[in-house]
């Protein structure tokens, strides 16, 4: 029981910590995203770009997080590329930071 | 990498229980015939580059209104699996696989009632669109794609029974290499999406018979009505959907002698639902004829119901 409970407590702190190994994380305004069917394209694309963690669209605002490996980075140019891959344009790159800033 | 609200999460799997439910029941029997399976009207939205998507179709067609002694009733059952795959990120090929069961019943001429029928592969269309206008803004787009195929003769053509050769309509595949060609616009934003396509297939000769050229214009409207606010991240979306059919069918050549009781023009209009995902689509329609100046004795369409499916792999 007592290294069930162990195991369960490292879990949770492991899961809650992991984000802060997370590298640089980007905002990509994408221009045609209108259906959810059309979403999974452009997260599949820019999954596997080499250094990307995780990918999460925002429908509404048309909005795509890249956030990357630590000590990894993305540039426009293959962001560009991979939105392109998906059958999408892509209107805006950004560090998320500056996003966040209004930057 | 998808983020829902739980509230909206246990409302989607209500709404995705009640959608199979009507789809299931969509599918309860009943049917009608001409040739090869109806193809779907497809859009101009993207096939992501490298990537595979699969389309899965139930359908069940009847027609009955004879207005010959015949009696004539033709009822056709069948499912469609389509395969599309992204060559580059404006150009997509699909292929189109139907398996169809065809059944004809009608009184022979001492007054007797007879079925004939037949099932198994039909003929199998191949074709490419170009994503040729795209017009990206965030939450729209509009796209213009030219497409072009051919219908093979994959299906049998010189099905039999007790009673000798089927008829032409009734053979699971035509027999000849049939090319067609179109265009389909679509514009699809967040709240709505309007498709529309054109298209002419040539029918050519085999077995000396000729099916009539077929010209059609489609139209589909579709109207999110859930969620009705867009939360975060990629929610399910579920569309009414209204679509139109307009179809034009020449007239059948038998050796080399029109056939005055074939083809027309028939007007379908379909009432559906579509509850779509980022992985998945499931989807149902009832096709109803609206208008039908039909040549001759040729057979009126009742009904079509179709159920289908879209995976994104």
């Amino acid at each position: 029981m007592g290294r069930w409970l162990t195991l369960g407590i490292f879990a949770l702190a492991l899961a809650w910590a992991l984000p802060a190994f997370a590298g640089e994380s980007y905002k990509l305004q994408v221009g045609g995203l209108s259906c959810p069917f059309c979403a999974y394209g452009i997260e599949k694309k820019l999954s596997s770009l080499e250094g990307v963690v995780a990918v999460d669209v925002d429908l509404a605002s048309g909005a795509v997080l890249v956030t990357m490996k630590d000590h990894a980075s993305l540039d426009e140019a293959t962001a560009t590329r991979a939105v392109q891959a998906a059958g999408f344009t892509l209107k805006r790159f950004e560090p998320a930071d500056d996003a966040a800033s209004g930057g | 990498m998808t983020l829902h609200p739980s509230g909206a999460g246990r409302d989607g799997a209500r709404l995705v229980a009640l959608f199979v439910a009507i789809a299931a029941l969509s599918l309860l029997p009943e049917p009608r015939s001409a040739r090869a399976a109806p193809q779907t009207f497809n859009s101009a939205l993207p096939v992501a580059d490298g990537e595979f998507v699969l389309r899965g179709q139930f359908f069940h067609r009847k027609a009955s209104s004879d207005p010959s002694p015949a009696d004539r009733k033709v009822e056709v059952l069948g499912g469609i699996a389509v395969l599309g795959y992204g060559v580059t990120h404006d150009f997509a090929v699909f292929g189109v696989l139907p398996y169809l069961d065809k059944k004809l019943g009608m009184r022979t001429p001492g007054g007797t009632r007879t079925t004939r029928g037949t099932s198994g592969i039909g003929d199998m269309r191949f074709f490419a669109r170009y994503t040729a206008l795209q017009r990206d803004a965030p939450g729209r787009t509009f796209r213009i794609a030219p497409f072009a195929g051919v219908e093979t003769p994959t299906g049998e053509d010189d099905e039999r029974d007790n009673r000798g050769r089927l008829p032409p309509a009734l053979q699971l595949g035509s027999g000849s290499w049939d090319p067609f060609a179109g265009v389909v616009l679509t514009y699809q934003s967040l709240d709505f999406e309007i498709d529309t396509s054109a298209s002419y297939q040539f029918n050519t000769e085999a077995n000396d018979f000729d099916f009539g050229d077929e010209a059609r214009f489609d139209a589909s409207l579709q109207l999110r009505l859930w969620p009705r606010t867009l939360g975060p991240g990629v929610p399910g979306f579920l569309y009414a959907v209204f679509e139109g059919n307009l179809v034009h069918r020449g007239k059948n050549d038998a050796s080399g002698v029109r056939d005055r009781s074939s083809g027309g023009t028939t007007l379908f209009l379909a009432p559906g639902l579509q509850f779509v995902t980022r992985r998945w689509v499931l989807e149902a329609i009832v096709q109803l004829p609206a208008f039908q100046n039909l040549h001759g004795t040729a057979l009126e369409d009742d009904l079509t119901v179709r159920a289908g499916f879209r995976v994104n792999f």
